[in-house]
């Protein structure tokens, strides 16, 4: 099970590297920040340009984090769609009255095989998926044959393109940052800097040590837990089990006869990490030396000030 | 002068599950004892009474002379260690080098130390090369090792093994078994607990419990000429002992005693 990799970490030699991980998750922090106070698309362009110049410095390459952006794809398109369609500010930029009737219909449905069936060839999805959604539009707009059994009439304003387009970029900034920040931090060093950065908070009574042990520790048994899992369905699996096919009802039963020996296990599992923890002197609360530690160096003051400028800038922009 | 003595030791579960009954045992500083006894003995139980896992409802632990309770538990699980039965369970770090550490991280022993102890204990276990390896890539005698190194590094000199070898490849199971001898060799004192005869065998004396009762406790070399003790505790001789036990000629005997001893 060496194959499964907990988080986006990617092994890498770049500038982020280097970096503390305090210094990256309090950058992005502030930089995210910095973002959000930002009022204008001009404005916006700018930390878009500055985002891609830290990708450049940090060797960290753009189509891994494009790659990230995938995940959030669904929620940019029910961005756009919605600041399209309810924005009423500003100039008229079109008009026009979408009609549902049967052939427009039939259209859309002749487009969405056309489109499934390019999509096996396996490229440009993305690009496939826009010239789905467009050519929709143009069926909706311009099939005007015959009785309409629905329609409406859509106006586009020109405040709608542009918050859109400023809401999808603004987006785009912040998920870029904190791509770079797990691409190029691995998730012991992660717990560990939030770890440092929560201490603070024992004075109210939250432990971070204690805090980060644990994930840690959760990070630490997600392949052999994983691994446990695979056994388990393999000894179903043998018995008959088929976990891919099936009414719904069914699957559901199968993945309990999987939950319920995973759960067993994994307490049994906990009761004696937790005896082997106790045997080795842990006494949770206790403090305790570390073997991993945290260090600054001269590049985290260089990007620590290169934040608080950023920063520093957006709030002049936005007090101006 | 013994390092640990139990005096009349009781310990149960619940009403219906009986862990130990008045276990009485003194264990000499260097000896290799071997607790045996089939599932259920008390084996384990007896273990973890041993390191303060477990707390007996009546009797004694005595380990350097010092009361194992409570308060003094902190300080005598620097000289107790317990390696335990399955490698994946008690591999605290995400890395070999985290988890030699964890032991000393939890003593507040400083960085720099840590670091020195762990490259010594890692090349006395010899998983130096491995120190940045995750357990997933380790083999289970490997983990066991890192495990052992974990305690060696905080300076105990009772090794516990709670059927450590037992989910162990037959390969990797000799080695660790070879790597332990030299351990006592060296004046550790080893506990060994298993159900198997052979592995047994190894041991200066042999504690067996039956039914959390110390059923015998003797020098292995007394306790192989008595294969009905074996048999009365379920417990499956080696080949050889089986012979020697049929067989009617006292030469052929020591013969077969001499062979399982050397073995």
């Amino acid at each position: 099970m060496n194959s499964i990799i907990i988080g986006q970490y990617i092994p890498g030699k770049g500038f982020f590297y280097r970096l503390d991980p305090r210094t990256k998750i309090i950058s992005v922090l502030f930089l995210m920040i910095a973002v959000f106070m930002l009022e204008n698309i001009t404005q916006l362009s700018i930390a878009l340009a500055a985002a891609i110049f830290i990708l450049l410095i940090g060797q960290i390459s753009i189509i891994k984090v494009a790659k990230g952006l995938r995940a959030i794809f669904v929620l940019l398109i029910f961005t756009f769609v919605f600041q399209i369609a309810l924005n009423t500010e500003g100039k008229i930029l079109s008009q026009a009255t979408l009609h549902f009737n049967l052939y427009s219909v039939l259209a859309i449905v002749l487009a969405f095989v056309f489109w499934r069936i390019l999509l096996r060839l396996g490229k440009f999805k993305f690009l496939l998926f826009l010239a789905f959604v467009f050519g929709v539009y143009f069926i909706l707009r311009y099939v005007g044959y015959g009785t309409d059994f629905y329609s409406f009439s859509l106006t586009i304003y020109e405040k709608g393109i542009e918050m859109s387009v400023f809401v999808i970029v603004r987006i785009l900034i912040i998920i870029t940052f904190t791509t770079v920040l797990t691409l190029s931090t691995k998730p012991t060093d992660l717990t560990h800097g939030i770890e440092c950065l929560l201490r603070p908070l024992k004075k109210i009574g939250f432990n971070s040590e204690d805090f980060a042990l644990i994930i840690s520790l959760s990070l630490r048994y997600i392949p052999t837990i994983f691994d446990e899992a695979q056994k388990i369905m393999a000894a179903q699996a043998s018995r008959g089990a088929d976990f891919s096919e099936g009414k719904l009802k069914d699957k559901l039963k199968q993945i309990i006869s999987l939950l319920v020996p995973m759960f067993i296990i994994a307490f049994m599992r906990s009761e004696e990490l937790a005896d082997a923890m106790e045997s080795r002197n842990f006494v949770p609360g206790q403090s305790r030396t570390r073997i991993n530690v945290l260090k600054f160096s001269m590049i985290d003051v260089y990007s620590g000030v290169f934040t608080l400028l950023c920063f520093a800038g957006a709030i002049v922009i936005k007090v101006i | 002068m013994s390092i640990i003595s139990v005096k009349d030791v009781s310990f149960s579960y619940n009403e219906k599950k009986l862990g130990l009954k008045n276990v009485n045992i003194e264990i000499k500083k260097g000896e290799w004892i071997a607790i045996l006894g089939h599932n259920g003995s008390g084996k384990s139980t007896l273990a973890k009474t041993l390191v303060g896992l477990l707390e007996p409802q009546s009797g004694e632990i005595l380990i350097d002379q010092v009361l194992l309770n409570d308060e003094s538990a902190y300080e005598l699980r620097k000289k107790i260690g317990i390696v335990f039965q399955n490698p994946d369970n008690q591999f605290v770090g995400v890395t070999v080098r985290d988890d030699i550490a964890f032991g000393m991280e939890n003593l507040c022993i400083p960085r720099e130390e840590m670091l020195e102890k762990i490259d010594f204990y890692a090349q006395k276990v010899g998983m130096k090369e491995y120190l940045d390896k995750q357990p997933s890539n380790l083999s289970g005698g490997q983990k066991q090792r890192v495990a052992i190194a974990g305690i060696l590094a905080m300076h105990s000199d009772i090794l516990i093994f709670d059927e450590a070898t037992s989910m162990l490849d037959p390969y990797t199971r000799s080695d660790l078994i070879e790597y332990i001898k030299t351990l006592n060799k060296e004046g550790l004192t080893i506990i060994m607990i298993t159900h198997d005869v052979n592995e047994a065998l190894l041991a200066d004396r042999m504690l067996i419990l039956n039914q959390g009762e110390v059923y015998a406790f003797e020098a292995t070399n007394d306790l192989l000429k008595k294969p009905e003790v074996f048999r009365e505790c379920h417990l499956e001789l080696p080949v050889a002992l089986e012979v020697a036990s049929k067989v009617e000629s006292q030469k052929i005997k020591e013969k077969l005693w001499e062979y399982v001893l050397t073995k």
